[in-house]
């Protein structure tokens, strides 16, 4: 038996004993832990799977890029994988744990310097432990007419881990990764590089272009196990003045209107008149961001519509639209600009609903909403404020379980409608809900489907994985890949790309890793 | 007035928190002792739905006599991580156990929140689907 949490696989106890006599060596015993107690959080997992598979050996928490030039030297000497992390919270897509039992967790937290805001050009270069609150706090502090586009948990997550793993927000620099801009990253090997202009020594240009010359990298860090990055640069929007934002909502009372509500959307969306990455909630999610409280302060969950067995009822999916006051798709989106500017856009936009829909699509802006608690969270998710709001829907069906089925479609009317489709026959097959929302971006939607689960019993567990595995198969046959996976499911959505990618993958992870050292298995790639 | 079952459920909450004390860590609790209570000084979060805050203080000092302080978890979830956090900074030195009941929204950011400032959990437990209480190690 083992006197550590878990082991490596391949790496006998004796070795990982050195191994860590060297990590503390390096950086003392309080920043090396292999303690049950330290290695709790990063033992939470939301995925359907047990715990034991996901468990880590140790945590550890860098502070300087030497150290992690150290410590890959180390990783190396003993073949110990360290899984990294920024601020660790990655809600709905497999939380902290490592892909494969025994992993170290490399801990960034501890690397939490905003290095730089440029407040003329708008971009801030920052370590992985730098969360969005911490950004905004800065840019407020500084006074500076600026805002970072957030993802849902924004108070506690940070721009380096999200935009790594391809996040989105609802801003209209929501495609965060897409709005990143230079990298410092540690190669297995210990070298330091910075992508783009950052390779040039003394560039003033490291943020303010993304290109520099030759082949672009910094693709190949997201998602991927090919280096540890450091720093990293984001581009920071403009706040609108006084009068220059109008964020809205319009709600639809039938789910068959789906397609003509994204025909709508999409020519506004391209045009720029709706800039920002804005959703289209299905009444179940939006009902579920609802449900700490009702009108008179109770608490509110799906018990409180149906006690019976099995998924609910499309009557009572009307009572609940009804009761809730919601649509069955809820369309948030904002205007940003001059007064002027959006005054005229707004024309545009409520003309092309009101011209579409007559009667049948209600609108609201901040007058009608009044205090309206999904309104609010959306107002402020909309201009780079921070809000959990919505992780309010853990209390919908409870139990603790929650993991993120998220395929993409291109932005067309009839795969709008054909992903629903598909989504809810699978889901009620299993005996889930189908709760879930589109986030629009450039030309693609991310349907971003909520699989709750209890997972304090282990029949529901079986269930929500068995489910999760054919929602994977289904889609991927219906020509739809996901845009990002828990660990428990990395190594069958990477084998939804094809043969041919994971080989591109494997020899990138052979010429750069090849001692495999850095998170195997995270997207499913790995030597072992 | 609490119903039965409500009762028996925060004794038994309770009584886990202060057998904790003398532990000291662990994932199993046991029953409390009377000496033990003495020692008490806790801190405790519930979230409004779950119970009234003298319901707390009563059945607190009933099953588990100690110094408790007690708080509610309101607002939005952003706010309930910032106060939690707060709290649980500021029981580290003060308090012997920090413990709550809440339901699973307040939860994921309670727990993150505890997370964030170094903490770790000496039990987390689902009384039921929308009800958890849990033990912090301060």
């Amino acid at each position: 038996m083992s006197s550590f949490n878990a082991l490596p696989k391949g790496v006998t106890e004796a070795d990982f004993t050195k191994a860590i006599k060297e990590y503390r060596a390096l950086m003392g015993e309080d920043r090396v832990r292999t303690d049950s107690a330290s290695l709790q959080s990063y033992s939470k997992i939301m995925c359907p799977v047990s715990e034991e598979l996901h468990k880590p050996s140790a945590a550890m928490y860098p502070k300087t890029v030497k150290e992690i030039q150290a410590i890959v030297g180390i990783a190396n000497k003993y073949k110990t994988p360290l899984w990294t992390i920024s601020t660790g919270k990655n809600f709905g897509y497999g939380s902290a744990a490592p892909a494969t039992r025994g992993q170290i967790v490399l801990d960034l937290k501890t690397m939490d310097k905003i290095i730089h805001v440029d407040e003329e050009l708008g971009y801030c270069l920052v370590e992985p432990g730098v969360t969005y609150y911490d950004i905004q706090k800065y840019i407020k502090k500084h006074k500076m007419n600026l805002m970072i586009s957030v993802p849902s948990p924004s108070a506690i997550v940070g721009p380096v881990g999200n935009s790594l793993d391809r996040g989105a927000g609802y801003t209209p620099y929501g495609d965060h990764f897409l709005f990143s801009c230079g990298m410092e990253v540690v190669l297995a090997n210990g070298d330091v590089v910075r992508t783009g202009m950052g390779g040039v020594p003394n560039s003033t240009s490291w943020q303010a272009t993304k290109w520099g010359s030759g082949p672009y990298v910094d693709g190949i860090f997201t998602q991927s196990n090919y280096g540890i990055v450091t720093k990293m640069g984001f581009w920071l929007m403009k706040t609108p003045p006084p009068g220059g934002y109008l964020p809205f909502l319009m709600k639809f009372p039938k789910v068959e209107m789906l397609p003509d509500i994204i025909k709508t959307i999409m020519p506004l969306r391209l045009s720029q008149l709706i800039p920002n990455a804005c959703v289209v909630v299905n009444s179940l999610l939006e009902a579920a961001c609802l449900c700490n409280y009702d009108e008179n302060g109770k608490g509110m969950s799906r018990d409180t519509f149906y006690k019976g067995k099995g998924v609910l009822p499309p009557h009572v999916i009307q009572q609940i639209i009804e009761k809730c006051n919601i649509g069955a798709w809820s369309f948030y989106a904002a205007i940003y600009g001059t007064p002027e500017q959006v005054a005229l856009a707004w024309k545009y936009v409520s003309g092309s609903f009101k011209a579409k829909f007559g009667n049948q699509v209600e609108i609201i802006t901040e007058k009608e909403a009044k205090d309206d608690t999904n309104f609010e969270f959306r107002r402020q998710m909309m201009m780079g404020g921070s809000s959990l709001q919505e992780f309010t829907y853990y209390n919908w069906r409870g139990g603790g379980g929650s993991v993120w089925f998220a395929p993409v479609a291109a932005a067309r009317p009839s795969e709008s409608y054909k992903q629903v489709k598909i989504a809810t026959d699978v889901l009620n097959k299993h005996g889930f809900d189908y709760l879930a929302e589109y986030i629009i971006g450039w030309r693609e939607m991310h349907h971003i489907i909520d699989l709750l689960y209890d997972r304090t019993q282990p029949e529901e567990t079986a269930r929500a994985y068995k489910c999760y595995d054919e929602l994977l198969k289904v889609f991927a046959k219906n020509g739809y890949g996901i845009y990002r996976t828990n660990p428990a499911f990395m190594e069958k959505a990477a084998d939804t790309f094809g043969p041919e990618m994971r080989k591109i993958h494997h020899n990138l992870k052979k010429a750069l890793d090849p001692n495999n050292i850095l998170a195997p298995g995270k997207s499913g790639i790995s030597l072992g | 007035m609490m119903n039965t079952s409500r009762r028996a459920f925060f004794k038994t909450f309770l009584s886990a928190g202060a057998a904790l004390v003398v532990s000291g860590s662990g994932n199993t609790t046991k029953p409390a002792e009377a000496a033990v209570h003495e020692q008490i000084k806790g801190v405790c979060l519930f979230v409004p739905t779950l119970g009234k805050a003298s319901d707390f203080v009563e059945l607190m000092n009933t099953s588990a006599p100690g110094n408790w302080t007690v708080h509610p978890l309101e607002g939005t979830l952003t706010d309930r991580y910032f106060i939690a956090k707060s709290l649980y900074e500021e029981a580290k030195g003060r308090a012997n156990t920090f413990v709550g009941a809440v339901d699973p929204g307040s939860f994921a950011v309670v727990q993150a929140a505890i997370f964030d400032s170094g903490g770790t959990f000496h039990y987390i437990t689902y009384e039921e689907r929308n009800r958890i209480t849990f033990s912090a190690q301060l």
